[in-house]
């Protein structure tokens, strides 16, 4: 096999570094880097994950899909997860309402201290 | 408490346990299994994170044309809420990232750009505490760079390679599992309408006390 030019050697490593297409004299584009490289393994997206184990399989769904079971292992490792996050919700709402209540209040009790004192002073 | 307090609040509470029971009812989704149910409190939460976001730029931008007190408060009360709306949608997703894609973050677009509008609505709040007079309209200023932001939070999913499901998924919900998500958003919507117009009676309240003080001293 020939050694490659210069200019093509260029190109090679300006499209593997910058994932860009590089063209040739002619104008036609080398393939992108990440068309050529092998792909980093990606993480558990379940659209993804199956079209990667089927490529030549079904077309993984756009959206969610009920299922009426699922098997008892899947179901315990999340439910820390769900507990957590419902917890966090309920806990976030009920500070914060604690602390409106809290400053709202104080400042109806300096409302009213304001208010008697200027009665007493009757410049209401 | 003002009047009107009450009776939203039994209402929403109301709602959020409507909410919860055909959260429970809902089936599991075939993919994801129980952990798909943070989608429930997590997406509502997300939109109402957006909403303030919204909310807050748009009372700034008016309080900057035309400088009323009302405006401000909005605005204010606004940037609260984007806080916290938006510190429940940056916790549940990890939780619910950790177990559908194996990690608790990912810096791709729209969890980044969610967690930047986040970050400008502390800076906002961190503004009017302590930049002093004038910390009004440099917080407005901010806003319009929160406001900025909120398209790009939304549609980020739909043009960049992301992990983070597309928008298309909540208009293809099946039945049994919009019924749960749209109470819950309806409870989501009411408590925030709820806890806005508090926060800004608070700070009527506030402007009250601050003209007490001014005829004391008078």
């Amino acid at each position: 096999m020939p050694a490659p030019s210069l200019g093509v050697s260029v190109a090679l490593f300006v499209m593997m570094s910058t994932g860009s297409p590089v063209r040739d004299a002619s104008g036609a584009a080398f393939p992108a880097a990440h068309q050529t490289l092998p792909q980093p393994s990606v993480m558990r997206v379940p659209g993804q994950l199956r079209l990667q184990q089927t490529p030549s399989a079904q077309k993984p769904p756009d959206g969610f899909e009920p299922i009426s079971e699922i098997p008892p292992e899947d179901r315990m490792p999340a439910a820390p997860m769900v507990i957590a996050a419902y917890a966090f919700v309920m806990l976030a709402f009920f500070a914060y309402l604690l602390s409106l209540a809290r400053r709202l209040g104080a400042v109806k009790q300096e409302i009213s201290r304001l208010e008697s004192e200027l009665k007493r002073s009757g410049r209401t | 408490m003002p009047s009107w307090f009450m009776r939203t609040a039994v209402a929403c509470a109301a709602l959020f346990i409507a909410a919860l029971v055909f959260i429970a009812l809902a089936p599991y989704e075939r993919d994801m299994g129980l952990v798909q149910k943070i989608f429930y409190f997590h997406t509502p939460s997300a939109w109402m994170f957006l909403t303030a976001g919204v909310v807050c730029g748009v009372a700034s931008a008016r309080y900057l044309a035309n400088p009323s007190p009302r405006f401000d408060r909005v605005a204010w009360a606004s940037a609260e809420l984007l806080v916290l709306f938006g510190a429940i949608a940056l916790v549940t997703g990890p939780l619910w990232a950790r177990k559908t894609w194996g990690v608790w973050w990912q810096w791709d677009v729209r969890l980044t750009s969610s967690l930047l509008g986040w970050m400008i609505g502390v800076a906002y709040l961190l503004v009017r505490r302590y930049a002093g007079p004038g910390s009004d309209k440099l917080a407005a200023g901010l806003a319009l760079f929160g406001i900025a932001n909120v398209p790009f939070i939304y549609i980020s999913v739909n043009y960049w390679r992301t992990i983070h499901p597309p928008t298309s998924v909540v208009p293809k919900l099946p039945l049994s599992f919009g019924v749960p998500f749209y109470l819950s958003v309806t409870a989501f919507t009411l408590l925030f309408v709820m806890l806005l117009r508090l926060r800004v009676h608070l700070e009527e309240q506030r402007a009250r006390m601050d003209s007490l003080y001014l005829s004391l001293d008078e």
